[in-house]
């Protein structure tokens, strides 16, 4: 499909900026992680010092992010850029709307409406470095990234020789915790020194971040290869579970399985036994692991998924695994996540180790 | 209020509004183009700008058109506005 | 296809007032604004509650613009003879486009956002995903979905990306579109940029003074050599109105809200649709533009136009028919679009006058009927968003 050349991620940890070429995050990244302060983990922003005050003045939070993960990739000048998001834009659409109704849709500011836009991430990147290439945002929610994915791996097959940036970003709106949290999206109880995942509860912890990837038809000095993107919408059990079969069937060599299922478990025990379904159908040796305690929930949780894929140090830190099978060079990972039930996606990832 | 004073309130008022955190009132000369080569805003803060024109001070300015003579820098604008407040 | 606007229901309703220069940009009836009995708008003349009654919609929380799609989305599916197996077949993928969402309910997010949040049925519903989602249940799709929002160029992309999924193999089929409903958020932001026009609007006349806002859906479905050959072995009269031969998508990188002066985004990609077409600029028969009526775009659109065309071809704004129909324009345009090369016809392009100075085109201003092979239809959004489509007829 295509390879993952360069990666970068503003998250609720410690994971910016990159590292040098080859250095791999180690500990840094996920080495000692940062709890949720009250069921939210937010990302550690940098300061934003190489976007230009006058356009950073005006950006949202998920703007600023997308735009800041970028900014290490674009060196290479990408001939495109493609990114989903879930909720972007959504904290300056409030703020406008706040606007319209104090001000009977008077006089009013653009400014906010403007960077409301889902796209504005998208262009924004595109405007700082004057690229002129394709453009594009997706936005359905759960699978908002992998339809980013999937058009990155169309546009390398159509254009040999091209490098593309896509991400994923998506910022903790505080309108939208509030209809997440009243729908049961997110836990009623505070989690603090608790462990996520054995909260038997309803509900996860609301999560934001931007991980970008400059991603082309060309291996030479590639991180990784994404091997095979999969995207269902279903709550049939039976209809997951083929279409994972198919899936790993189409994807690997014929009689293995993954070395490593980067799992998106997110402590709602209702989604226990859909994560649990795609556990039973690894390898006894398949080592399970998960991330979300490390990202929190959102709708492009899979790009930070795929991030710390492509950055995993050689030994696990023990709060990522769920079950250590023998240990071995996690070479092929497959990440499969789930969100709000409903929508799903696998990613089949091989590492260059 | 005195010029010198308004001015001063304004600078403040164009620092808010637009968002410019890494200026102070006095980093804006008086007669410093808004526009262009000097504070280097664009065309959303000059709409912005009517905006804080009309919130502040009462001021009505229909379009832009209008609003390019009125925007030019802190001297036009305050001059306008001693002329023409209503609050 | 199928199709709902300010000028009609359905494709033959449009194409009819298209055919009699009969624009539907008016004052609103519906809309709970106060520029209601100011702004001229090309709002969709059913309420939206008779457009529950009329689709057999019963479930809380569905907003206008679901509404809209819906109603665009049954006309394309009977018009395609898709069946209830081939909807649900994984083979068929459906590539949504909208900017709106279910923003259209502004006073019912307010109190959500504001009030003990007790939870509307809309809560779920804010969002662009959900009009596909909804569309994804109601009708059993199986396949791939999303949903793209790129301002105004949404459902041109949306186009694109269901042909490319087509050929790359991913998709046997596609039904692709865009939809949007009139909505306080959107009036209020135009407004607030100063680009809404107080009259109707006049796309490429000298005096033009801005848009005006509209509201709409159109799906098209694209389907496969492969998924053709199926259908014709199987029930005879499945139509094939035409072929999208070249699409492009491009970034003005400019101004967030601004084209440059030159159109830089919209000249490269209408060439770039051009190269994907393996066209050269004299094959395009028509255009259908963006030509929303701003100063900007059609200044920028204009100068791009020469610059690639030595002798532009005819060209016609649409938009001065239904208003700028934001997320949804771009598959109403390239339903119009390939209406005309269907009859073999181009539109009248409503209140032109007097050609931009300097620049000296003029669109189209009366119907006639002429032979057409290649359309290219144009859609150039906020954040510098270009994308244009070429659409051919089939041999």
């Amino acid at each position: 499909m295509f390879y993952i050349l360069q990666t970068s991620c503003i998250s609720p940890q410690a994971t910016y900026p990159p590292p040098g070429a080859g250095a791999g995050i180690g500990a840094a990244g996920i080495g000692a992680p940062r709890a949720p302060v009250d069921n939210m983990l937010k990302a550690v922003e940098p300061s934003y010092e190489g976007i230009p005050g006058s356009v950073l003045r005006r950006m949202s939070k998920s703007v600023k992010m997308g735009v800041g993960a970028a900014l290490p990739l674009l060196s290479s000048v990408p001939q495109g850029i493609l990114i989903g998001t879930g909720n972007g834009g959504m904290e300056d659409s409030v703020k406008f709307l706040k606007q319209i109704i104090d001000y009977d849709e008077g006089l009013l500011t653009p400014g906010t409406f403007v960077q409301s836009t889902a796209n504005a991430i998208a262009s924004q990147i595109g405007l700082l470095h004057h690229n002129n290439g394709y453009n594009a945002t997706y936005v359905h929610r759960g699978l908002a990234f992998e339809s980013a994915l999937i058009d990155a791996a169309m546009l390398v097959t159509e254009h040999p020789g091209h490098s593309y940036l896509v991400g994923g970003v998506d910022e903790i709106s505080n309108h939208h915790y509030r209809f997440e949290y009243t729908e049961g999206w997110y836990k009623k109880e505070d989690l603090s020194g608790k462990d996520l995942y054995t909260t038997d509860s309803p509900g996860s912890i609301a999560g934001e971040g931007s991980a970008m990837f400059l991603v082309s038809g060309a291996g030479a000095n590639a991180l990784a290869e994404v091997k095979g993107i999969l995207t269902l919408r279903s709550e049939d059990d039976n209809t997951v579970k083929a279409a994972i079969q198919a899936f790993l069937e189409r994807y690997l060599p014929a009689g293995t399985l993954p070395d490593l299922l980067l799992s998106g478990e997110n402590g709602d025990n209702r989604g226990f036994s859909g994560y649990e379904r795609c556990e039973d159908m690894m390898a006894p040796d398949t080592t399970i692991a998960r991330f979300k305690h490390l990202c929190g929930e959102y709708p492009t949780a899979s790009a930070y998924a795929l991030w710390l894929a492509c950055n995993l140090p050689p030994v696990l830190p023990g709060h990522l695994v769920k079950r250590l099978s023998k240990e071995k060079p996690y070479r092929t990972i497959l990440i499969y996540n789930q969100y709000e039930f409903s929508q799903h996606s696998l990613i089949l990832l091989e590492r260059s180790l | 209020m005195e010029t010198a004073q308004l001015k001063q309130q304004l600078k403040q008022q164009i620092i808010e509004f637009l968002n410019l955190s890494d200026i102070i009132p006095d980093d804006i000369k008086d007669d410093k183009p808004l526009f262009g080569e000097g504070l280097g805003l664009d065309s959303i803060d000059s709409l912005e700008l009517i905006v804080l024109l009309n919130r502040e001070y009462g001021i009505v300015i229909k379009d832009l058109k209008e609003g390019r003579k009125v925007l030019v820098d802190v001297n036009t604008m305050v001059d306008y506005i001693e002329k023409n407040r209503t609050k | 296809m199928g199709v709902i606007s300010a000028v009609g229901n359905s494709l033959a309703e449009n194409r009819s007032a298209l055919r009699a220069g009969q624009g539907g940009i008016t004052l609103s009836r519906h809309l709970p604004t106060r520029y209601a009995g100011i702004l001229p708008f090309g709002e969709v003349p059913i309420v939206t509650d008779d457009l529950k009654d009329k689709l057999s919609v019963t479930d809380p929380g569905i907003t206008r613009t679901t509404l809209l799609a819906l109603h665009a989305f049954r006309e394309a599916i009977a018009d395609a003879r898709l069946t209830e197996s081939v909807l649900s077949d994984p083979a068929t993928a459906l590539v949504g486009a909208t900017t709106v969402g279910g923003m259209c309910l502004t006073d019912e997010l307010y109190r959500d956002m504001s009030g003990p949040c007790e939870g509307s049925a809309f809560l779920s519903s804010y969002d662009c995903a959900s009009v596909h989602m909804y569309l994804q249940d109601r009708y059993k799709m199986q396949g791939l979905a999303t949903t793209i929002n790129t301002a105004c160029s949404s459902s041109a992309n949306a186009i694109q990306f269901g042909t490319r999924l087509v050929r790359n193999g991913r998709a046997r089929r596609a039904i692709v579109g865009g939809t949007d409903s009139l909505a306080k958020f959107t009036i209020n932001g135009f407004n607030a940029l100063q680009i809404l026009s107080t009259g109707h609007c006049r796309p490429f006349d000298r005096d033009r003074s801005g848009l005006n806002l509209g509201e709409g859906a159109a799906f098209l479905v694209l389907e496969g050599e492969e998924a053709l050959a199926e259908a014709a072995g199987g029930e005879a009269g499945k139509k094939i109105y035409a072929e999208l031969t070249g699409y492009c998508n491009t970034n003005d990188a400019f101004h967030p809200s601004a084209l440059s002066a030159e159109g830089d985004g919209p000249y490269l990609a209408m060439k770039g649709a051009l190269l994907s077409a393996g066209l050269n600029a004299t094959q395009i028969d028509f255009i259908n533009t963006h030509g929303t009526a701003t100063e900007n775009n059609d200044e920028a659109e204009s100068r791009a136009i020469v610059r690639l065309f030595r002798e532009p071809p005819p060209f016609i704004s649409t938009k001065s028919y239904t208003g700028h129909t934001l997320g949804a324009s771009g598959a109403i345009e390239a339903v119009y679009s390939t209406l005309s090369l269907e009859y073999q016809e181009i539109y009248a392009s409503l209140n032109f006058e007097q050609p931009i100075p300097g620049i000296g085109l003029q669109p189209v201003q009366a119907y006639g009927v002429c032979p057409l092979r290649h359309v290219m239809s144009n859609s150039f959004g906020f954040g510098g968003n270009c994308t244009s489509l070429i659409i051919s007829k089939v041999n």
